[in-house]
């Protein structure tokens, strides 16, 4: 037996897209965020809740020591005085939101924000209680105060299933009737702070019209539940659609990033290997070769450059024409990227004999940074490549009322008149430049371009044949103007 | 005379530079699988590593190579490393060596291809001279 006979079988099937259902990030089917809202924000909501809590408790510690004046509460608002229940209430809830407090930071802290759901069931049992025992204090067919129960209605709709803010619902319907069954059996102690002909829905215990207040009350809340938690399962629907749409956006950038890596790397690698073995020859590693023989290396390897410069230039131009761009806007220092792009063009400087004057004062913007070193790194570059040996390049920035002004002024070959409107096209090259220079792309403004619309910088370029060409640019400050924008008569 | 290993997984622009480097009087090993990489220098401990950053299997390989000998291997961690490669990309605009630093691009030098070989030889020559110092 060969060693390849003993090598076990692998193998592999490749799924269709439809084969994976998509996923959240937590490794949860999409379907399932439907029915309720994601842990996090369940726990978002408990620990809002409890804030919430303390409002409540404040209110009542308030209303309990007003109603221990003597007959403040009648005089102020021609209530009875509602006696010890505002502060055990106040306690009870005090009592219930610290634990439920203590609950959730645990939870927090042990990074099991998974069990947020029993913290907010536990809070909204515990207020129906307290609120059942405020209804029947305050009166509960008498005034209008049963109606808050649809506070805890509303909020278990947005935070619960439809199936669990029913429960909710029932449960405070249970309370509500139990409290008002107790109540004309005389099982509960007779404690209203209205005086009694005062109440603004007077109704005598156990009377019918208690029966039709029940009821009607029952009706509200049941329809005020079917409305909002249809509406929150809408809405809530449209928040899944929405991440998963910005999910799939993100992967797909992510890609398109990754491919664009790739691309780089396979188009560049086989030029630079082109390039490292011409070099070889050229250099005498292997051997004299004859002067033609030469001459032709020295075209190859000029080639090779030239070509890996020209597929980074496209790849940089595809890039920032994409839709799909999510460029990162932050605050940056145009004097900073023009001192970076100074140092980038050194070499190019010095082995063409071109000196380069800089007079850069800060000017803070917002802007992408990589973008604007392409921008300045294109315009600088050209600078120096079309002056004349002995030349110089003036790099001026500062600010003026509407953002940083940048100036860049070279004593080279110089742009007709009649050629300046077609410079920013792709590939466009004039003739003069293409004799002076054999290594640029023609992609170099169109970049420039680019990125001035995107950063809504205005550009101008002045330019004598001969005598030089200047480019000055105008930043706005605003970054939601930085919108990319069609140039005036394109 | 130094040792230096060059790993890149492009045969044609490895044996280029390997030439190039012998030329100037160093031994020059080649490695193209970057999980040999670690194993091979602890066998060999070289005086310079010129190392590549994408690889067929894993296109940050070059980075999380660069990271393990800094930071993995006390053996290794003051070898010269010399990040040559024909993208100067990160997702998606350029890199260079004013990117270098401990934890995301722990190199020494960065050059991008194509390279001059007298360039290349230049900073090699500067690395080991640094580092022998």
């Amino acid at each position: 037996m060969t060693q390849v006979d003993s090598t076990p079988t692998a193998s592999y099937q490749l799924p269709l897209p439809e084969d994976s259902p998509e996923a959240a990030p937590d490794g949860q089917p999409v379907v399932g965020a439907v029915l309720s809202l994601s842990e996090p924000m369940l726990a978002a909501n408990a620990t809002w809740f409890c804030r919430l809590r303390w409002l409540v408790i404040a209110i009542f510690l308030l209303y309990g020591l007003v109603g221990m004046v003597d007959q403040m509460t009648e005089r102020l608002l021609g209530l009875h005085s509602p006696g010890a229940w505002p502060f055990i209430a106040a306690v009870v809830l005090a009592l219930g939101n610290l634990s439920f407090r203590f609950h959730i930071k645990r939870l927090w802290k042990s990074g099991r924000a998974n069990h947020a759901e029993v913290d907010l069931w536990g809070q909204i049992v515990l207020d129906l209680l307290v609120l059942t025992a405020v209804v029947h204090f305050i009166g509960s067919t008498q005034t209008y105060i049963a109606f808050t129960y649809l506070f805890h209605i509303a909020l278990a709709c947005i935070f619960f299933s439809r199936t669990k803010s029913l429960i909710v619902t029932l449960l405070a319907i249970l309370l509500y009737g139990a409290c008002i069954i107790l109540e004309g059996a005389d099982l509960l102690p007779a404690a209203r702070v209205f005086p009694a002909a005062e109440a603004p829905m007077s109704t005598a215990p156990g009377g019918k019209m208690q029966v039709v207040n029940f009821v009607s009350a029952v009706g509200i809340w049941l329809m005020v539940w079917y409305v909002t938690s249809r509406l929150s399962m809408f809405v809530r629907r449209r928040d899944v659609e929405l991440a998963a749409t910005n999910r799939r956006l993100r992967a797909a950038l992510a890609e398109r990033s990754r491919h664009m890596l790739r691309t780089t790397h396979e188009l560049k690698a086989p030029f630079a290997a082109i390039h490292a073995n011409a070099q070889l020859l050229r250099d005498g590693y292997c051997g004299e070769l004859p002067d033609k023989a030469m001459e032709i290396l020295r075209r190859i390897t000029a080639r090779c450059r030239r070509l890996t410069a020209e597929i980074q230039e496209m790849l940089q131009l595809a890039n920032l024409t994409s839709a799909s761009q999510a460029p990162e806007w932050a605050d940056v220092n145009v004097a900073e990227i023009l001192y970076w792009c100074v140092g980038q063009v050194g070499g190019l400087a010095q082995s063409g004999d071109v000196s380069v004057q800089t007079d850069l004062k800060p000017a803070p913007t917002v802007g992408v940074e990589d973008h604007l070193k392409m921008l300045f790194g294109n315009l600088l570059t050209n600078a120096v490549a079309y002056s004349n040996p002995g030349g110089c390049v003036k790099l001026q920035c500062g600010l003026d009322a509407a953002g940083p002004v940048v100036t860049i002024a070279d004593e080279g070959i110089g742009i007709a008149a009649e050629k300046l409107p077609h410079i920013f096209e792709e590939h466009y090259r004039t003739n003069e430049a293409v004799r002076h220079n054999k290594e640029s792309s023609g992609l170099g403004l169109a970049i420039v371009r680019q990125v001035a619309e995107m950063h809504n910088i205005r550009l101008r370029v002045d330019s004598q044949v001969g005598r030089g060409t200047t480019f000055e640019l105008h930043f706005s400050p605003r970054r939601d103007m930085a919108v990319p924008t069609k140039v005036k008569g394109e | 005379m130094a040792y230096i290993l060059i790993v890149d997984d492009d045969q044609d622009f490895a044996d280029a530079a390997a030439i190039a480097l012998s030329d100037a009087g160093h031994e020059v090993g080649i490695e193209q699988d970057p999980n040999n990489v670690v194993a091979n220098m602890k066998d060999r401990v070289p005086d310079l590593v010129v190392l590549d950053v994408m690889f067929p299997e894993d296109p940050s390989a070059g980075f999380g190579l660069a990271r393990a000998i800094r930071h993995d291997h006390e053996k290794l961690k003051g070898v010269p490393l010399l990040m040559l490669t024909a993208v100067n990309t990160r997702l998606p605009l350029g890199f260079s060596s004013r990117d270098i630093d401990d934890t995301w691009m722990p190199v020494s030098e960065f050059l991008e291809k194509p390279v001059d070989f007298s360039t290349l030889r230049e900073k090699v020559e500067s690395l080991l001279q640094k580092a022998s110092s």
